[in-house]
């Protein structure tokens, strides 16, 4: 291959400088067994509401402008649709629209989905690459890593980041740019094509909140993930692009152009010593029903609440005994949603998620079908229920808390609380509930043999020779 | 009915789907064929740029039942959506295409994608349609900037065509395809995900990407909008929603679209077309370093370079075009230094101007290393009030200074039909034949009257003989 020359001799103590150079020499000896075991997780997880996603509405509308749009690409794999693939870029695209389409995926601090960015475009790019040079697993982990540290690294670049996002969906920001990352360091470019694949990438970057809870949020996910790819291939190609995007340059803005404050760090590069990925200090949140982050908190504390009521065993709580439902919460708009009216707002609701669990114990998978969504007796909750914002209850998922309490007709109340929900990274899911959720998600489009033979690979994904046998399992 | 009962979003996806031919008033059917000619013709001339055939190659992956035409390019198709994208490139690829006040590049983002997206369809329009969409196409864009007062002045954050373009071209889109209104409105939802690029890359070789971009996303929206994909119905309303690309947003609905006459932003405003491949405000400069050449000529006699012991430029405050040094040709056509300085020594300014060979000229060079900047207090940094002036000092003592507040091109000056079409003659036979050349010209000049539009299809197919021997001669 010949020897890249940029026209552009980006100055080597730039921000942005620092962050291709780490993406092309960053080496897989430098994942340490608790990247690796966490990322392992974090890739079995992302598979599974992949899988199951790929069963969803926007799913099949994603497919469908795919497969009108495209010949068959024939090379990449999509989620549990056997028979179907396409080409890489687009691939890329279904399968990130799959993993976020429930708003099941994993959450990050500061909060971005993180692994719906990075996963579906390494999967598509080894799918692409020709079959006597498959990257072995340590090497597609590797690459995953990079696409997650690269996010996380952004995401400290501004305080605007660590709290519940108002203006710019973070996976559309930070999750393109680590799929780029990500990318660059499968398809081994140097560290200018690394820096110019990040700076492609941010003019990719960027979607409004206001498609949050609506069909539209899944093809954030999506997007970053393709747009990601796209900018590495391009990268790949020669193409060039600012060579000081992550820098902060007064009067014309690079990536700062997301953040109201924007204070960039450079990234070391690891050389023989170690390298601390955030991923080390920082775990993820994985979520046990697919709902908004936020919501997982009141549905902790409403079931404490539940419990008290009826007990132990299967029982509900009967509207007709509750006077009142308060919800003491963070001040949210977008996740703040009295009666919604479909599942994209239902599961963007602190209103519609605490019903739920009072009237059921839990939410599930099955809680945001249509069916469930109309029944009187949730509706005659979500009237009674009303929203307190105290000042100790940050918009921020590191510090924030859920309180629900109830008062009963004749006056008892009773309050739960929730600090940390069973999930989140102070709490994480053990193994056992991490594989219990990836087999019920899994098994809804895969048979269980292929189910238990994706829990093997990706727990040895860095001994894999050649990652061929997980790409083989997703169909 | 009444337009106070709607949103502001849909009162636009009402006024897209309501617009039709008989509103088409004289005024902007003139400038909008001179919009669209100039753009073929800077579009035809970009497609031999070094950034079009890296875009080229990357798109070439991709291959689709529906085939959509490359510009100057008789024998490669590619899926619309690409189609639209390298195309769109073309034109921005040298910034030789036309501007708007308030500040944006507005054809290139729309007819790139209406020219796909017209090949595909199984009936095809007429030259009325494609008009009337690309007026739509343009509207939409107008009315989005007047949002802001940020809009107004050139841009530091995000790249106008990056934010209103692909909304512009979702619109046109919507337009052609016939969309209802419902439709329409997420058409733009989905679109503005898609929108927003740093101003870094500009002055890189990916800027002309922000329009390859905008013109494809904005295709992709109207058709996912299509198939039922739906977004946020209120994302214009929204500070969250389009608000996020602007620090001031203060929206309003789209005008009465029912009326017999309505008011075309065109019919008001007129766009600037240039005469030199480079950044709007180079324009003024080079007038008024011509201007300041000539005088010291006219008192001197002659004119000598080593006449000169200092320049001094009296420009608006824009950081991504002070560039004292440019290395390459998009920093050069973003450049008040070497624009004023090319003027001086070439005593012209032409697209041969930017080659990597004059970019490199000692002589320029040290010109250059005699430039000084000034930003007046009265130089306002917006096309529509900026001035520029050029003192060139003497050794031998004297000042000759000039000053241009309305270049030749600008909306105040607009080029004559003459030289319009002169330009896109030299552009266009750069790449196709006499007849193609002409074939382009006249069917633009009676686009109201032509039947079926693929006529033009097949004449900007049409490349010379010798480009096409040449092409053999590689292979």
């Amino acid at each position: 291959r010949a020897i890249h020359k940029s026209a552009v001799e980006a100055p080597e103590d730039t921000v942005t400088a620092s962050f291709g150079k780490f993406i092309s020499e960053i080496k897989p000896q430098h994942l340490s067994p608790v990247v690796l075991h966490r990322s392992k997780r974090m890739v079995l997880d992302s598979i599974g509401v992949g899988l199951i996603g790929s069963t969803t509405d926007v799913f099949e509308l994603a497919l469908q402008h795919c497969q009108n749009m495209y010949a068959p690409g024939d090379s990449s794999s999509v989620y549990g649709h056997r028979g179907i693939r396409l080409s890489p870029i687009l691939a890329a695209f279904v399968n990130g629209v799959a993993t976020h389409s429930m708003d099941f995926d994993d959450t990050w601090h500061p909060a971005t989905h993180p692994s719906g960015a990075v996963l579906p475009a390494v999967l598509a790019l080894s799918d692409m690459m020709p079959a006597n040079n498959k990257p072995s697993g340590l090497d597609f982990l590797l690459a995953f890593n990079v696409g997650i540290e690269i996010q996380g690294r952004l995401l400290r670049f501004s305080n605007e980041a660590h709290n519940i996002p108002k203006r710019f969906h973070p996976p559309s920001v930070v999750g393109t740019m680590g799929s780029a990352a990500a990318c660059a360091r499968l398809l081994s470019l140097d560290p200018i094509q690394s820096s110019h694949a990040l700076a492609i990438a941010a003019s990719l970057a960027g979607a409004p909140m206001a498609n949050a809870a609506t069909q539209s949020k899944p093809l954030h996910i999506g997007n970053a993930s393709r747009l990601g790819l796209e900018a590495a291939l391009l990268a790949s190609r020669g193409l060039e692009a600012s060579p000081l995007v992550l820098d902060a340059v007064a009067g014309v803005a690079g990536f700062s152009a997301f953040y109201e404050d924007y204070v960039p760090q450079p990234l070391q590069s690891p050389g023989n010593d170690s390298h601390m990925f955030l991923l080390e200090e920082q775990d993820i949140g994985f979520k046990r029903f697919p709902a908004h982050l936020g919501m997982h908190w009141v549905a902790d504390a409403a079931a404490s609440v539940h419990k008290i009521l009826v007990g132990v065993g299967p029982g509900t709580v009967s509207p007709a005994q509750v006077e009142d439902i308060l919800l003491r919460v963070p001040k949210s708009k977008y996740i703040n949603r009295p009666f919604p009216e479909s599942e994209h707002e239902a599961r963007h609701s602190f209103q519609f998620n605490a019903c739920t669990v009072l009237l059921d114990g839990e939410v599930t998978v099955q809680s945001f079908t249509p069916a469930a969504m109309n029944r009187p007796d949730l509706h005659a909750l979500l009237s009674r229920v009303r929203l307190e914002h105290p000042n100790d209850n940050p918009a921020n998922f590191n510090r924030m808390y859920g309180e629900v309490q109830l008062t009963l007709v004749g006056g008892d109340t009773v309050k739960g609380r929730c600090n940390t929900f069973y999930g989140h990274w102070r709490n994480p899911l053990s193994n056992d509930s991490l594989r219990k959720k990836f087999r019920s998600n899994a098994e809804v489009v895969l048979p269980s043999e292929k189910v238990e033979r994706l829990i093997e690979v990706v727990e040895d994904l860095d001994q894999l020779r050649d990652c061929r046998n997980l790409l083989s399992q997703l169909q | 009915f009444p337009l106070l009962i709607l949103g502001i979003t849909e009162s636009f996806g009402a006024g897209i789907h309501a617009l039709n031919t008989s509103q088409l008033t004289d005024g902007v059917i003139n400038r909008s064929k001179r919009m669209m000619l100039d753009t073929l013709g800077v579009g035809l001339l970009g497609t031999r740029t070094a950034v079009f055939n890296k875009a080229l190659k990357y798109s070439q992956l991709f291959t689709s039942r529906e085939r959509s035409s490359v510009w100057g390019q008789s024998d490669i198709i590619l899926p619309p959506h690409y189609a639209a994208f390298v195309n769109g490139i073309a034109v921005h690829s040298m910034d030789f295409d036309d501007t708007w006040h308030p500040a944006t590049h507005p054809s290139g983002a729309v007819l790139p994608a209406l020219l796909a997206l017209a090949e595909t369809l199984p009936s095809q329009p007429s030259g009325l349609d494609l008009l009337l969409a690309f007026n739509v196409g343009i509207e939409v864009q107008g009315r989005l900037m007047r949002f802001s007062k940020e809009a107004y002045n050139i841009p530091e954050r995000f790249h106008p065509p990056s934010v209103v373009g692909v909304m512009g071209s979702a619109a046109a889109s919507a337009k052609l395809l016939g969309l209802s209104p419902e439709q329409c409105i997420h058409a733009l939802a989905i679109a503005a995900s898609s929108a927003g690029a740093p101003l870094a890359n500009a002055a890189t070789q990916t800027k002309p990407l922000h329009i390859g971009n905008a013109a494809r996303g904005g295709l992709e929206a109207a058709r996912l909008a299509q198939i039922g994909l739906k977004g946020n119905p209120a994302i214009l309303d929204l500070d969250r929603g389009l608000g996020v690309y602007y620090k001031d947003y203060s929206p309003s609905a789209m005008a009465d679209s029912a009326v017999r006459a309505y008011k075309w932003i065109l019919e008001d405003q007129d766009v600037a077309f240039k005469r030199i491949p480079a950044h709007l405000g180079m324009h003024w400069v080079v007038d008024a370093a011509l201007a300041a050449r000539e005088k010291l000529q006219n008192a001197v006699g002659k004119f000598d370079l080593s006449q000169i012991r200092h320049v001094t430029l009296r420009v608006p405050p824009s950081k991504y075009v002070n560039c004292p040094l440019p290395a390459t040709e998009h920093q050069a056509r973003h450049s008040f230094q070497f624009n004023a300085c090319t003027a001086l020594l070439d005593n012209k300014v032409t697209v041969a101007s930017f080659g990597d060979a004059q970019i490199g000229r000692s002589a320029l060079k040290e010109l250059l290393g005699k430039v000084s900047l000034e930003t007046p207090e009265d130089n306002l940094p917006s096309f529509d009030k900026m001035y520029c002036e050029v003192e060139i000092a003497t050794h031998q003592g004297p000042s000759y200074t000039a000053r241009c507040d309305t270049f030749y091109g600008h909306w105040r000056k607009p080029l004559t039909l003459k030289h319009l079409v002169d330009k896109f003659r030299v552009n266009a036979s750069s790449v196709l034949c006499t007849v193609g050349v002409e074939g382009v010209i006249d069917v633009i000049g009676n686009i109201e009257r032509v039947a079926d539009c693929s006529i033009l299809g097949s004449y900007l197919r049409m490349t010379s003989n010798q480009e096409h021997l040449d092409r053999m001669r590689i292979l």
